[in-house]
């Protein structure tokens, strides 16, 4: 039954100390899909997202990748597992600046064992395609903030990752940049057949994913949980 | 100026946990860097304090009409310890006394340093108390060179045959004095030069290190200036409330440091140097010092933090954006060459001790201003050849940043220049050789030899003391010479000390003394006394410079090691979001400081070597390379500890998986 689904998460629960952030999430993600998680500040959402991604160990209930358990893995392993099977694009920041662009894509390929030769190499065909071409050598000082964030989505797809998680990842940019790197985000992730789950505050992204999921108070709302197994299971 | 000073104030406190840290990371630095920086100047004002208390034992010649009194100095010891004699002779009534002294002493008088007194009491009367038969009283501190300084003044008669002009021997000859000021003596100029030299080199690593810690504070604060700035505070709001910051935390350090000095002066004045511990009260710098002291370090810092603030004053973007930093010229590797080239030339020949501080201050300048240069050509070879990731990470580092990477292991590096001068330079124990401490000598003119000799085998008798008489040497000068035999009577009790024991020997001495006015017997071991404590001090300064520059060194290393966790936290930890291993990282961050300081310690260390060869006149020594060596392997470990030390640091910023702005 649960063919198609890469991630799952199940009666998900995460306190901080009083605060309940997740108070009993279920959310499974296909192969290729696109999930777009909403819902108002401090809703729980990057929770949710730092959950599903093996970040953060849950209060309770689990999260599997592919049939495999992952909340019950050690740092070391859930590390492994984010360096190879996922990928990742924040905020910001996350470009180490001294590094060349090209070098910063190409370091999860050398992280994984791939020779730095072959690694930039590869880190390169990348770049034309999200629209950077020529910008392979500048660093991340020198790049806008839209070219800045192509580039951390070509570092997140570059090792075949089998779901990009992006928290927020147009929350520095002006609308039209931030439309513009939303929609280079769904469709590489598309392109490359990776599941993408993002969290966002922008309605208009809604359109590009699949699937919106509404967080509240650390539930997702009813009704918006379509996969038909899990129906109901959103606000025990 | 108070709007700025409120501001920088809810800056320190709004900064979070994490600004806390950085601002106590950069308190500590001061304090540290305070602490020595007081430690350096008080070391010259203390050697000054002994030179001016020691200062009358070197009289100055008055001519006949104004000299009041007769004053000579010569040398006596007991048991391998030097005594200082001051023989004085008032030329008329109502004479000021020497200082130290309640009244003139009458002639037979003796007035002893507390420490010779107690020696005097312990001690049979006929080993030592026979040279002093007449104790009037005991010296006051001031005139001791050191708290345990044995000193004698002897009152004698003008025509006394002790204070005839132009007695011969060792120590001041008789002089005709018009009152006990003297001037500094060449043996207490040799040891503030000596301490002049070893401030230099470790002042300047301080300074090196002050300005560090000032540029933490900009560094921590950067960011947040630069968005201050986007938002249209003026430049001088900007630099307004940095330097307030930098200069108020500074304070707080220098102050910080000044007690923790003063804390440890008991400690520090039990360092012996010139054959004695040091009066607490010499450490005492002055009020006036402390207070530059005091006002220089916070000066000093906020000077600093306006040179790290300029670039983002100048732009508002500068920061924000990191632009690609300026590239390093190559003018430095050439001043640094002309600097190191010119050195030998400046180094030769007889030139002041200024002169030589100050050319020794140059290199070490040289090496600290190509070092960036260096560090970033290290870099760029890094990243090229870096086939690993952490490889690759410090090489990029390097180059994006050379200055901070010079900042963890310039301390480090400059120590290796320090080791590598004073290594070549301090000079062997084995260097006057192993004279005999077996027999006493006492030099004579030709003419009265047998005299002396006859004199000294008639006391000796009288004295009990079993010895043999000799007479050595040619030509104008002879030396009486007098060893004491092994036991004639074997079966003697076992309360009498063995023949040829140190007791023996002082006995014979004291038997001896006043046998030739003026003059007292010696081994020629003690003969090579001062000589040797010379060597000694050199080599206890050596010590002390590098233990103090590997101390900030280290610490230096430490706290830039950790302030770079600091200022990176957000991209470490989502890097380690991203599922990179701490271990690349914490790989990376070693290699951003081995790799230099591998380079950059040796190459100081032969810089230092350099600089020295024009000083070396005994050749290599075994302590120095000692030395060497264990600055080698203690910078080592100093800096790789201190980057383990902020490992922690590192997984803690990390484990946030919320990365704020902060
Ligand atoms: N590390 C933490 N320590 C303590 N409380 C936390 C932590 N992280 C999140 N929280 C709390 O958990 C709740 C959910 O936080 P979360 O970051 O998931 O919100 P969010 O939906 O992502 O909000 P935003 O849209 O503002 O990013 C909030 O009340 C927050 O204060
Ligand atoms: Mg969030």
């Amino acid at each position: 039954m649960t063919e198609g689904v890469v991630l799952e998460g199940r009666g998900l629960v995460k306190r901080f100390g009083r605060t309940v952030a997740l108070d009993g999430v279920d959310l499974a993600v296909r192969g290729g899909e696109a999930v777009a998680i909403m819902g108002p500040s401090g809703s729980g959402k990057s929770t949710l997202l730092h959950c599903l991604a093996g970040i953060m160990r849950p209060d309770a209930g689990e999260v599997t990748l592919l049939g495999r358990r992952v909340d019950g893995m050690r740092e070391r392993e859930r590390s492994a597992l984010r360096r190879s099977r996922f990928g990742f694009v924040f905020q910001f920041g996350q470009l180490l600046p001294e590094l060349p662009a090209e070098e910063n894509v190409a370091l999860p390929l050398m992280l994984g064992g791939v020779p730095r030769a072959r690694a930039v190499q590869q880190a390169r065909t990348w770049f034309g395609p999200l629209g950077l071409g020529g910008m392979e050598g500048q660093r991340p000082g020198e790049l806008s903030g839209g070219q800045a964030q192509r580039v951390a989505i070509a570092r997140a797809l570059v090792t075949g990752p089998s779901v990009v998680f992006a928290d927020e990842p147009t929350g520095a940019l002006d609308q039209a940049t931030g439309h513009d790197t939303m929609h280079t985000l769904v469709t590489a992730a598309a392109h490359n057949g990776a599941s993408l789950v993002v969290v966002t505050h922008d309605p208009q992204v809604a359109r590009w994913c699949h699937r919106v999921v509404e967080v509240r108070d650390g539930r997702l709302l009813p009704g918006h949980t379509p996969s038909p197994e899990f129906s109901g299971g959103g606000a025990r | 100026m108070s709007a700025a000073v409120t501001i920088a104030w809810r800056l320190l406190r709004g900064g979070g946990r994490r600004g806390l840290i950085g601002a106590g990371l950069t308190l500590a630095a001061v304090a540290v860097s305070t602490a020595f920086l007081m430690f350096t100047v008080a070391v010259n004002v203390a050697f000054e304090h002994r030179a001016d208390r020691e200062a009358w034992r070197n009289p100055v010649p008055a001519d006949a009409a104004r000299a009041v009194a007769v004053q000579g100095v010569r040398r006596d010891f007991f048991q391998g310890r030097m005594i200082t004699v001051a023989e004085v002779a008032a030329l008329r009534p109502g004479v000021a006394p020497p200082p130290g002294a309640a009244r003139f002493p009458a002639p037979g008088e003796a007035w002893l340093s507390p420490a010779l007194a107690a020696l005097v009491r312990e001690t049979p009367p006929d080993r030592l108390g026979g040279r002093f038969p007449n104790v009037a009283g005991t010296l006051a501190g001031e005139t001791l060179v050191h708290p345990g300084e044995l000193v004698a003044v002897l009152g004698r008669a003008p025509d006394d045959p002790a204070l005839a002009p132009g007695r011969g021997g060792d120590g001041v000859a008789p002089t005709p004095v018009a009152d006990f000021t003297g001037r500094h003596g060449a043996d207490a100029v040799a040891y503030q030069s000596l301490a002049l030299v070893a401030g230099v080199l470790m002042v300047v690593p301080l300074l090196v290190f002050s300005g560090a810690a000032a540029r933490l504070t900009v560094a921590r604060r950067d960011q947040r200036l630069a968005a201050l700035r986007l938002v249209g505070a003026t430049p001088g709001q900007v630099v307004g409330m940095t330097v307030v910051e930098a200069i108020l935390l500074a304070l707080a350090g220098a102050v910080a440091g000044v007690a923790g000095y003063l804390a440890m002066t008991p400690l520090l004045a039990r360092i012996t140097v010139a054959g004695g511990t040091w009066f607490v009260a010499d450490l005492w710098p002055g009020v006036l010092i402390t207070f530059g002291v005091l006002l220089a370090v916070p000066l000093l810092v906020g000077a600093s933090a306006v040179l790290g603030l300029r670039r983002v004053v100048v732009s508002p973007l500068g920061v924000a954006r990191r632009e690609t930093p300026p590239g390093m010229r190559v003018l430095r590797v050439v001043a640094f060459l002309a600097v190191v080239g010119a050195f030998p030339v400046l180094g030769r020949g007889n030139a002041g001790v200024v002169v030589v501080a100050v050319a020794l201050a140059l290199p070490f300048l040289a090496v600290n201003l190509v070092g960036p240069w260096v560090v970033a050509l290290i870099g760029r070879v890094m990243a090229g050849t870096a086939r690993r990731p952490a490889w690759l990470l410090a090489g990029r580092r390097l180059v994006d940043d050379p200055r901070s990477a010079w900042r963890t292991v310039g301390g480090v590096a400059l120590t290796g220049f320090v080791a590598g001068f004073v290594g070549l330079l301090s000079p062997s124990a084995g260097l006057l050789g192993d004279a005999p401490a077996d027999r006493l000598r006492l030099g004579v003119p030709a003419a009265q030899a047998a005299t002396v000799q006859a004199g000294a085998e008639r006391r000796l008798r009288a004295a009990g003391v079993p010895a043999r008489v000799t007479v050595t040497g040619t030509g104008d000068r002879r030396l009486v010479e007098v060893t004491p035999e092994p036991a004639a009577t074997p079966g003697s009790t076992g309360g009498s000390p063995r023949e040829g024991s140190p007791e023996v020997l002082e006995r014979a001495r004291t038997a001896l003394d006043g046998l030739v006015p003026g003059r007292g017997a010696s081994t020629p071991a003690e003969d090579d006394l001062p000589g040797m404590l010379l060597l000694g001090d050199i080599r206890t300064g050596t010590v002390v410079v590098l233990a103090v520059s590997l101390l900030v060194a280290t610490t230096s290393a430490g706290i830039t090691a950790a302030s770079s966790v600091l200022d990176r936290r957000q991209t470490y930890a989502l890097l380690r979001l991203a599922g990179t291993p701490l271990s690349v990282l914490d790989r990376a961050r070693r290699s951003e400081t081995l790799v230099p300081l591998v380079v950059m310690g040796g190459g100081s260390v032969a810089t230092g070597m350099f600089c020295a060869l024009p000083f070396v006149y005994a050749g290599l020594n075994v302590t120095g390379v000692l030395a060497l060596g264990v600055c080698v392997v203690g910078g080592f470990a100093g800096v790789v500890g201190a980057g383990a030390l902020s490992s922690p640091l590192l997984r803690s910023v990390t484990a946030n998986p919320g990365p704020r702005p902060d």
